[in-house]
């Protein structure tokens, strides 16, 4: 901690060691953390690969091993769970197809997996088709988050059209507050990370017209407080990850011009653990791949030099979005 | 993987023998998970076993998601009676009900086969079946299940106190109070439910701020207010409770959200008319001033004073508490307003909320008078706009903006 006070303004982004740090996650099997964050491995793969893809080394896991593990995860639905063995859910299907669209390897679905189609399915089955919204899987539960994922997913997979759009477009319309904001469900407070899942989910709905912008992006850039970090809240702590929630709204929203560009640049920074690498939620705290790939995509969203450009839409190197999608630069 | 508040520890701190104690935890840890799996990957459900083994591990690593699911299945596949002709009435499937939201084709997977029991069409009409002795097995059941669903709810309610932000477990809870419904008879069922709103108060109480608990506390509302259990509003209530989480913390904007989507059905079920509306929108103004005067630094509070001013104001398409108030009245609220604020500025003339809501009130004096400027500097947005730029120099790319924005809408005449 003493160490951080005399971090110096020209402080680096430590790529190399975030590098190792990521190399690093999965040969951690002596630690009991890593056996209860068995339930997040798909995710963690995503967060990891993704952030690799973004420093530049998107070798830095291997290819093959990467995909015998997402398709190791898959259940003869379609869906995938988080690792063997565990239920199918939205979460980490979402997950297995955005790593599958980062290495390239949607083929493999059809190869050896179930194919996309009943990927597809999967999800399309987890939409209410009176309300619109999305179960995360059998069991209930509805959230804006797993609308969103399977709106990410679908249009990855060019599956869009097995869902109605517009049923879930309303969905989120409902959930819209006064203050431009979004919450999981209808009447629940705007949060920063569901304002994310509703705004991408618009946008690739193509109807970011129904989206309050102004209002929505004065409450987006008064998150970012005196140190020059972002809550997700009003009148709550700042957050790394919100770099992500906060700043890609704004994005998608043509706005990261309204915060302070350069003190989120320094806090995210001085969030880094520069010996063991990786990326905490505040300076001093313990780094965890999550915020590690939210500082990042943070950055890169600030033109941070010595990364790639991520996609605020998708969460994924713009290149991969823009292979996957067919567009060209 | 995802630590939040954890302060960092130098990764070479583990010493031999706490490595050797991690070691150990992982073999019981593990030892416990190869159980499970062995039972659930032979659909042993109904085994006696495997029930208190999925306690044991929800105990160490209430994440650990697809073991709620095995408890579920254990709890359908013996342990809960099965809903039958002879079961209680259930006037509706549930929303969240499994059956509503079924992958269709999760049948096909080994691990999310089985399941749910959707309500028997026969218990929607009738919650007799006949001879005495179905009515008797019924409540023989009932009590059963009755305790069963009861002890469910006991066992995730030390978890979600030491995990309170854990997704999983206000789903599981959720699921079992679902479970009530469908199998218990509907004064027991909404016992069970009404019982909830203790624990919600209590989680509220820890962390004011939490949104699971609020979401849930909303969730359980509308539950109970519908058919299903007590079948009336309980909107009095609830707005009841935002005023006392306000007066015990002005700065719980969780709860002044809670108040602003709660006050249209209110002032409807009150049957409210034009000027009970306008007496009620005089005391949320005169509550939120009181709070401000408090705690002029506090968002919340301006976010809320912003809110009913946009009821004043109201906007296209969308429905305000009081719809009917003339221009007149409008912008007599507004002068009203703007007023009490400057007089807050003479004692905080630092703080940058005051003036961003001068800024939008003045915009919204400007569209309400069209032609009408005024003499003073407070009528002129772009007074208010300057004083912003020096207070809060992060938000510069934000002003110019607006800036550039109030010459367009004094160019097009809007203002």
């Amino acid at each position: 901690m003493a160490d951080l006070k005399r971090l110096p303004d020209e402080l680096q982004l430590a790529t190399a060691q975030h590098v190792r740090y990521i190399q690093s996650l999965d040969t951690r099997k002596d630690e009991y953390d890593y056996w209860l964050t068995e339930h997040l491995r798909l995710n963690g793969l995503y967060w990891g690969l993704t952030a690799l893809h973004l420093l530049r080394h998107p070798n830095a896991l291997p290819r093959e091993e990467t995909i015998n593990f997402v398709l190791s995860c898959q259940h003869e639905s379609g869906g995938f769970g988080a690792a063997p063995g565990h239920d199918a859910h939205m979460l980490y299907t979402v997950s297995a197809v955005q790593i599958l669209a980062l290495v390239d390897a949607f083929d493999e679905l059809e190869k050896r997996g179930t194919g996309k189609l009943k990927v597809a399915q999967f999800m399309a089955g987890l939409q209410d088709r009176e309300k619109g919204t999305f179960a995360g899987d059998e069991w209930g539960e509805e959230d804006t988050r797993f609308l969103y994922g399977a709106l990410n997913a679908l249009s990855l997979l060019d599956m869009l059209h097995l869902v109605d759009v517009d049923k879930a477009v309303n969905h989120v319309v409902a959930c819209a507050n006064f203050d431009g904001g979004y919450g999981v469900n209808p009447g629940d407070e705007s949060h920063s990370g569901q304002i994310f899942t509703c705004v991408a989910a618009l946008t690739i709905a193509k109807r970011q017209d129904l989206i309050d912008k102004d209002r929505l992006a004065g409450w987006l850039s008064e998150r970012q407080l005196p140190n020059g970090g972002l809550n997700g809240r009003p009148e709550k702590k700042e957050d790394v990850c919100y770099s992500w929630w906060v700043l890609s709204s704004l994005s998608m929203i043509g706005r990261t011009h309204w915060i302070d560009r350069e003190k989120l640049i320094d806090f995210i920074l001085r969030s880094q653990d520069t010996v063991d690498g990786g990326i905490s939620d505040r300076p001093g705290n313990m780094v965890d791949v999550w915020h590690t790939l939210f500082g990042l995509t943070g950055l890169s969203l600030l033109g941070y030099p010595g990364l790639d450009e991520i996609d605020p839409v998708y969460c994924l190197p713009k290149s991969t979005v823009e292979r996957v999608l067919g567009k060209s630069m | 993987m995802d630590n939040h508040g954890i302060a960092r520890v130098a990764r070479t701190a583990r010493t031999e023998e706490q490595r050797q104690q991690d070691l150990d935890k992982i073999q019981k840890y593990k030892q416990l998970d190869d159980a499970i799996r062995d039972k659930t990957s032979r659909h042993a459900y109904d085994d006696p076993t495997l029930f208190p083994l999925t306690s044991k591990l929800l105990r160490l690593n209430p994440e650990y998601y697809t073991i709620w699911n095995v408890r579920r299945r254990c709890l359908t596949s013996g342990l809960l009676s099965r809903p039958s002709a002879g079961s209680w009435p259930s006037t509706a499937s549930p929303s969240t009900s499994p059956s509503a939201t079924t992958n269709p084709s999760s049948a096909v997977s080994s691990s999310s086969s089985s399941a749910a029991i959707p309500p028997n069409p026969a218990s929607l009409t009738t919650g007799k079946s006949g001879t005495t002795a179905d009515v008797e097995s019924a409540v023989d059941s009932t009590d059963a299940d009755s305790e069963i669903l009861r002890s469910e709810l006991a066992f995730t309610v030390p978890l979600l106190l030491e995990f309170p932000k854990c997704y999983w477990i206000w789903k599981y809870r959720k699921w079992i109070l679902e479970q009530a419904i469908l199998r218990l008879p509907r004064p027991l069922a909404s016992n069970v439910w009404e019982g909830e709103l203790a624990l919600v108060y209590k989680m509220l109480v820890k962390d004011r701020r939490n949104f699971h608990a609020w979401g849930y506390r909303r969730y359980l509302v509308a539950r109970l207010e519908s058919a299903d259990l007590l079948g009336r509003s309980l909107v009095e209530d609830e707005f009841a409770y935002t005023t006392k989480m306000i007066r015990g913390d002005l700065s719980n904007f969780s709860a002044w959200h809670n108040r602003s989507r709660l006050m249209f059905r209110l002032l409807d079920e009150r049957g409210a008319d034009d000027e009970a509306r306008a007496a009620f929108l005089d005391t949320e103004l005169n509550l939120v001033q009181e709070a401000l005067n408090v705690g002029p630094e506090d968002q919340s509070l301006w976010y809320y004073h912003r809110y009913l001013i946009s009821q004043v104001i109201g906007s296209k398409g969308m429905p305000t508490i009081t719809p009917n108030l003339t221009d007149g009245r409008k912008i007599s609220y507004l002068e009203q307003e703007c007023e009490f604020i400057r007089d807050l500025l003479q004692d905080f003339p630092d703080i940058k909320w005051p003036y961003e809501a001068l800024l939008e009130y003045a915009l919204a004096l400007r569209k309400l008078r069209p032609g009408i400027k005024g003499e003073e500097q407070e009528d002129d947005p772009n007074f208010w706009l300057g004083k912003l730029r020096k207070l809060d120099a992060m938000q510069t790319g934000r002003w110019n903006d607006v800036e550039r924005d109030i010459e367009r809408q004094l160019a097009d005449s809007i203002i």
